[in-house]
């Protein structure tokens, strides 16, 4: 029993909600209408809703193509993720010398812009030959820094003894992280794949340096292109932009409380 | 864990949950509409021809736009049969305009015509109306 009604808190809550889903009302109602944004008074409900601005798009781009190229890279990336990452937390909550410096190093990273590295991180890929394929795409999202925190603070939730345990048993450091510790970090997992998916998905600075080919483009560098070469495109913009969030929002609906979980894991330890 | 959890048969657990049945529907339904497109896209236009008074207008010449990057372009031609019917049958764009006109009976108005898929064949609802003289 609660102390106070939550109603209040539920009905702000919703109301919020409402004011957060404005933005994708409108883009959705765009699509379906070709309305012209800046219109007023502007039309709350849709007028003659179509579906023809989305077949306007399938057409007047590759986009099955750009559409399995980012399915592709953020495939790439999403694996490299939960692989990389569960490894490198994992080794984050073992104690080794200079652990602290290395966390701090770590935490430094991210302070560093990725537009800042993408000088040598392009020089590289080229040294590699990874240059206009779909692992070089992918390269630099296969780990970041705020990932492997995830995994390291759903790896520290995990009561030492039953590594201890498992190490008895004769299992090795990496049996350990694949038997024992991933089987308990399905929210970190979640939140790995997640925001993996949709930081490679909505990548567009890195695809537009490495790509040569029209065919190896993704979905932003085609929505570039089909931006520049598209008159009165209100519709079909909005119906492509659709078409674009379209994957990641369905990812987030169907693991958000797994998502939820891994971001909110180990914040409430002790 | 609850007890009923337990009983459940690990095949089902697999297969049985929103992460296998969502792509799967989703699979099932681009499958579905694939079949439909294939058997649908012949690039058939039928319609019909009328005058002003509703009457068939036979001998009368269709024409058929098709989007061509930003604007339309003459694809192809067709006439009205004694039903002022007319058929054509290779149409290979999504986004089309038709147009008639007979000599001495007037012409239409350009009307757009817009398809679910390239080729979509179609059956117009309204006929191209003739109206005033050419």
């Amino acid at each position: 029993m609660h102390r106070y009604p939550r109603w209040p808190i539920h009905l702000a809550l919703v109301g919020v909600s409402f004011l957060m889903l404005i933005p994708f009302y409108w883009v959705l109602k765009t699509s379906v209408t070709g309305e012209n944004i800046f219109a007023y008074p502007p039309s709350i409900l849709p007028k003659s809703p179509h579906p023809f601005y989305y077949v306007d798009v399938w057409y007047y781009i590759p986009f099955a193509r750009y559409f399995a190229n980012s399915v592709a890279v953020s495939m790439i990336a999403v694996i490299a993720n939960v692989v990389l990452n569960a490894m490198a937390g994992y080794a984050l909550t073992r104690d080794f010398p200079a652990k602290a410096f290395v966390l701090l190093l770590f935490l430094s990273c991210m302070m560093v812009p990725f537009q800042a590295t993408i000088i040598p991180a392009y020089l590289i890929t080229g040294r590699l030959g990874l240059l206009d394929s779909y692992l070089g795409l992918a390269l630099p999202q296969c780990s970041t820094i705020v990932c492997i925190f995830v995994f390291k603070a759903s790896f520290d939730a995990v009561p030492r003894s039953l590594i201890d345990a498992a190490r008895i048993d004769g299992l090795a450091e990496w049996r350990i992280v694949w038997k024992v510790m991933l089987p308990l970090a399905k929210g970190a997992i979640a939140t790995n794949v997640i925001l993996g998916f949709i930081w490679s998905w909505n990548n567009f600075l890195w695809p537009l340096i490495v790509t040569r080919s029209a065919d190896m483009q993704t979905l932003p560098l085609g929505l570039a292109r089909f931006l520049s070469y598209q008159e009165d495109t209100t519709g079909a913009l909005y119906a492509f932009c659709i078409m674009v969030l379209a994957p990641g929002i369905l990812l987030f609906l169907l693991a958000q409380n797994e998502f939820i979980r891994g971001l909110t894991s180990g914040a409430t330890k002790g | 864990m609850s007890a009923g959890d337990v009983e459940t048969p690990r095949w089902r657990r697999l297969l049985i949950n929103r992460f296998v049945l969502v792509p799967a529907a989703i699979a099932v339904a681009i499958v579905f509409w694939n079949v439909y497109v294939s058997m649908h896209s012949h690039g058939v236009v039928v319609g019909r021809v009328v005058d002003p008074a509703g009457q068939p207008v036979p001998g009368a010449t269709v024409v058929l736009w098709v989007l061509n990057f930003t604007t339309y372009v003459e694809k192809t031609r067709a006439t009205t049969d004694s039903a002022g019917r007319f058929v054509i049958t290779d149409n290979d764009s999504h986004n089309i305009r038709l147009a008639a006109e007979k000599p001495g009976t007037g012409r239409s108005a350009r009307v757009p015509v817009r398809l679910y898929f390239r080729a979509q064949d179609i059956e117009l609802r309204e006929p191209l109306m003739l109206s005033g003289t050419s």
